[in-house]
């Protein structure tokens, strides 16, 4: 069998993985969990080396897995992602409201109800209210900054015309944004946002009590409405929540709290952290944290541990984008010939390999996403794609660039210019560089890496994306919807950094995007994210993709563990500890 | 002698305000955008000027040094309208990663460092002394050489190995400690043996580094006072070789080791950066180290940095003065 038909094989087969979102190498979810009858009882751990989660007031709150912890214990929302494991964890169900919402207006308007006998922690009602003060608070960016920014760029107010809760400037705006009539809440939207119930996941768009609000230090305790509440939060220490006796059951569809005392243990040293998970020393705990490489290989490499732990896409691609404008990478054979030659199995091997750091990604969409995600043709599928870098057809293609665009070419070639390519000053970017240099290099293309400083470097990038060729990121999408990664990576979001504006087929894309943005049909809408998928990969606007792995290691008196694909971690809310 | 006093105490001052300075300057000069950093995944240029604003940054740096000295006097006001906070005099600023005034952080961490050094204090000395003057009076045996092996792993071995060494061979070997547990902290007055079980392995990570240290200079020492001249008179007098040591030798050849650990310990009051990091201790070094490498907190920085050069100026300031009523020359030099 020749390595031609070899790598066939495995692009199909990665493909086909891909297509069912199946985890690689690890298992997505341990044999034994759908066999299991959950326990009620005892005490859940959890443990990090961090020394406090990076947000627990909602506004704030933007990780996955943060987004998944609190969502299960204690923040609920109108709608919640289904608490199952595979794409159907991708599908949303009613939790606060009892319904998945009701678009009208072309999706510029959607309506939810909120259910009957829902309560704080303290025994009030969550109203209608408390859902616009907590949409409120991502106004006040004087306090929250962290967190997303979709309402601000949503809601039908004025840029800027709101101040938030604090200090009210345009309150009458925001009031006219949000209404409030009983047990329905209406969100006005600037413009049609089909998957606008989507973003209902996240705490920011949660209840908050207006008179438990304290502002910046409500973060340290805020007010639940989940089947937990927050007995102590001690920075550096740990977090301890018991069970909400003023929650229950029937106002809830989709929590079934198992544990009767939930903590987490922050500061630990991380060689302790790896020795409790290799030694099991802490049977009913969790690490929140993955091991470190060399412990994170011993792990999985050891057959007895199969049941404590899982192996999977997380929500990221990490990508190299070419500056496609003119007097820089402006020619697709230039392009092409640079993706050609990468040895990314090398670059792959430097960060740990294809089994724990991550595969070669031929989209900037992920399989994670679910239906939005379909593989590409061409890139990585291309018959003479080669993962250690294929420099011979590198070089064919940089003849024809030669004569189709020598301006290009010559600076790809040439001694004294290069392709500059930016990176964060590290020493793993320093160690990646060589690689890169030297893979190129054998199909004749030259690369200037330039080094900037790592502290400034993500805050520079908007600048950066001008003068250099290449520039690297990374992206995960903010629910299970390509309209959070094609239009921010591409289009006019936050993180273009392709410079394809300045191009001649980005006029037709950008439309493209309006539409898929906008079409209330989900499978049409999918179909068309496909094709602009394959559209920027035909262009090489991102000359490699990389879709990232994370690894999670459990106690073994821990049960009901899955991978939450749409918040790329554990479904929390179906953990137990096992008697 | 009072304007002796006086003198040192306005130069105490002066060196604080210029440390405090110097932080606000290398900060400012550090390649890295605080402003950036805990901004949002969307993040817009307003919405990190916002946050440049929200963490007293949109000022030149030199205006922020001097908002911070006079919040020291008279307490600060952050945020407007319903979210505004105020920290009370003295106050460090306002840590918006930990959502707490900084001087009710260091508060929170001064005991933790305290109760690390004075247990670590306790048992170098007792070790580093006791070896230190066995080593000197039997020169030359076993015993002696033994001392110098250990004086030797001792000084040479770095404390985060050392800690590493300690949790993974010792506490989780032999389960002495709730893994989840080491670094919690406990009130030595309310539970003194949890306290103790908190702090002794820390304490003895650290003193061993120290111990090795003073048992070296205990042992040099004793040694050069034994050979002194008010020793063969002594001993010429015919007192006993016990006497000797306790009445004479002692007195003579540690007095400086005490100048040593009383600025040794005002040292680590100001926080064991890497054995509180280790040991997950929330003391000085612990929430400074933290803020550097997590949240690049700048008020938190300041403020550690202030409380620990204080601890050491002003131990200073106690060993010069001391020295000012022992030896009237030093007053008038």
């Amino acid at each position: 069998m020749n390595k031609l038909i070899i790598r066939r094989i495995v692009a199909t087969a990665t493909a086909a993985a891909f297509a069912a979102g199946v985890a690689i190498g690890g298992g997505a979810t341990p044999s034994t969990a759908a066999t299991e009858t959950p326990v009620t009882g005892g005490t859940l751990q959890y443990f990090t080396h961090s020394e406090q989660f990076p947000a627990l007031d909602p506004a704030n709150m933007y990780t996955g897995r943060d987004i998944a912890f609190f969502g299960a214990y204690i923040h609920r929302t109108l709608v919640q992602y289904r608490p199952v494991a595979g794409a159907a964890g991708s599908s949303l169900v009613p939790d606060l409201a009892t319904n998945t919402g009701v678009p009208s207006n072309k999706a510029k308007t959607w309506t939810y109800t909120l259910r009957k006998g829902i309560t704080w922690e303290d025994g009030s009602a969550i109203t209608c209210a408390d859902i616009k003060y907590g949409w409120s608070r991502a106004f006040a960016t004087d306090v929250f900054t962290e967190g997303p920014a979709y309402a601000l760029a949503w809601l039908d107010i004025p840029e800027g015309a709101y101040a938030g809760p604090y200090k009210k400037t345009g309150q009458d705006l925001f009031d006219k944004a949000i209404v409030c009539s009983g047990d329905t809440i209406t969100f006005k939207l600037k413009r049609s946002v089909p998957d606008f119930n989507y973003f209902l996941t996240y705490p920011t768009t949660g209840p908050i009590k207006a008179s438990a609000d304290t502002g910046d230090k409500y973060d340290l305790k805020p007010l639940s409405s989940g089947p937990y509440k927050i007995q102590k939060y001690s920075i550096n220490d740990e977090l301890v929540m018991v069970r909400n006796d003023k929650w229950n059951k029937s106002s809830d569809p989709i929590r079934t709290p198992y544990p009767d005392k939930i903590t987490v243990t922050f500061g630990l040293n991380e060689d302790v952290r790896d020795q409790i998970v290799l030694d099991d020393s802490k049977p009913n705990a969790i690490s929140l944290d993955a091991l470190q490489p060399a412990n994170n290989i011993k792990f999985f490499s050891d057959p007895a541990n199969a049941d404590r732990r899982m192996n999977n896409y997380d929500p990221y691609t990490s990508y190299l984008a070419a500056n496609v404008s003119k007097g820089h990478l402006d020619c697709l054979l230039v392009r092409k010939a640079i993706f050609f030659a990468f040895d990314t199995q090398a670059l792959i091997n430097l960060s740990g390999g294809v089994v724990y750091y991550g595969e070669p990604g031929d989209s900037p969409v992920k399989p994670v996403l679910g239906m939005d995600y379909a593989p590409t043709t061409g890139n990585i599928h291309d018959p003479n794609y080669k993962i250690d870098g294929n420099p011979e057809y590198a070089k064919t293609l940089l003849a024809q660039a030669k004569k189709s665009c020598p301006t290009a070419y010559n600076r790809a070639t040439n001694k004294s210019q290069g392709v500059i390519y930016y990176r964060a000053d590290t020493a793993g970017n320093k160690k990646a560089a060589v690689l890169v240099e030297a893979a190129l290099a054998k199909a004749g293309i030259v690369v200037n890496t330039v080094y900037k400083p790592a502290g400034t470097y993500n805050a520079n990038l908007t600048a950066y994306k001008k003068q250099t060729d290449i520039l690297s990121g990374g992206w995960g999408a903010d629910w299970a919807n390509a309209s959070t990664v094609i239009p921010e990576l591409w289009g006019e979001g936050c993180c273009n950094y392709t410079q394809n504006k300045t191009t001649n087929e980005y006029k037709g894309f950008i439309r493209n995007v309006n539409k898929a943005l906008v079409e209330l049909d989900r499978e049409k809408q999918a179909k068309m994210w496909h094709s602009l998928a394959q559209f920027g990969m035909d262009q090489y606007w991102y000359i490699r993709t990389v879709f990232g792995k994370s690894q999670q290691t459990w106690g073994s008196k821990i049960g009901g563990i899955y991978y939450w694909e749409p918040q790329g971690s554990f479904g929390f809310g179906q953990i137990y500890v096992k008697k | 002698m009072i304007k002796y006093v006086s003198q040192r105490l306005l130069y105490t001052v002066m060196l604080l305000l210029l440390v405090s300075l110097s932080v606000y300057f290398i900060f400012d000069l550090l390649p890295v955008d605080p402003a950036r950093l805990v901004c949002s995944k969307q993040c817009t240029p307003a919405l990190v000027e916002a946050n440049r604003h929200r963490l007293g940054l949109d000022v030149p740096v030199l205006q922020q040094w001097w908002n911070f000295i006079y919040g020291l006097f008279a307490g600060r006001n952050y945020a407007e309208g319903a979210a505004a906070l105020h920290c009370p005099a003295p106050a460090f600023g306002y840590s918006f990663s930990r959502h707490e005034c900084v001087t009710t952080i260091l508060a929170k961490a001064f005991p933790v460092t305290l109760s690390l050094a004075v247990l670590a204090f306790i048992l170098w000395m007792t070790l580093g002394v006791s070896l230190g003057v066995l080593a000197a009076r039997k020169k030359g045996s076993i015993f002696d050489k033994a001392s110098t092996v250990f004086v030797l792993i001792g000084t040479s071995l770095p404390t985060f190995l050392t800690g590493v060494l300690v949790v993974i061979f010792i506490i989780l070997k032999f389960n002495l400690v709730d893994p989840l547990e080491i670094g919690n902290w406990s009130n030595p007055f309310t539970d003194p043996l949890g306290w103790l079980s908190t702090f002794i392995w820390p304490a003895a990570t650290l003193a061993f580094a120290y111990a090795a240290t003073y048992t070296r200079f205990t042992r040099s020492n004793v040694i050069e006072t034994m050979t002194e001249d008010f020793i063969r008179t002594a001993r010429a007098k015919g007192l006993s070789e016990k006497i000797i040591l306790r009445k004479h030798t002692l007195r003579a050849a540690l007095a400086p080791l005490a100048t040593m650990a009383g600025l040794d310990f005002a040292g680590l009051l100001g926080g064991a950066i890497i054995t509180e990091k280790v040991f997950g201790l929330d003391g000085l070094g612990g929430i400074s180290i933290n803020a550097v490498t997590s949240s690049y907190d700048l008020p938190i920085i300041v403020g550690t940095t202030i409380v620990a050069s204080a601890f050491v100026v002003v131990a200073n300031l106690i060993v010069d003065i001391t020295y000012a009523f022992i030896d009237p020359r030093v007053r008038h030099a």
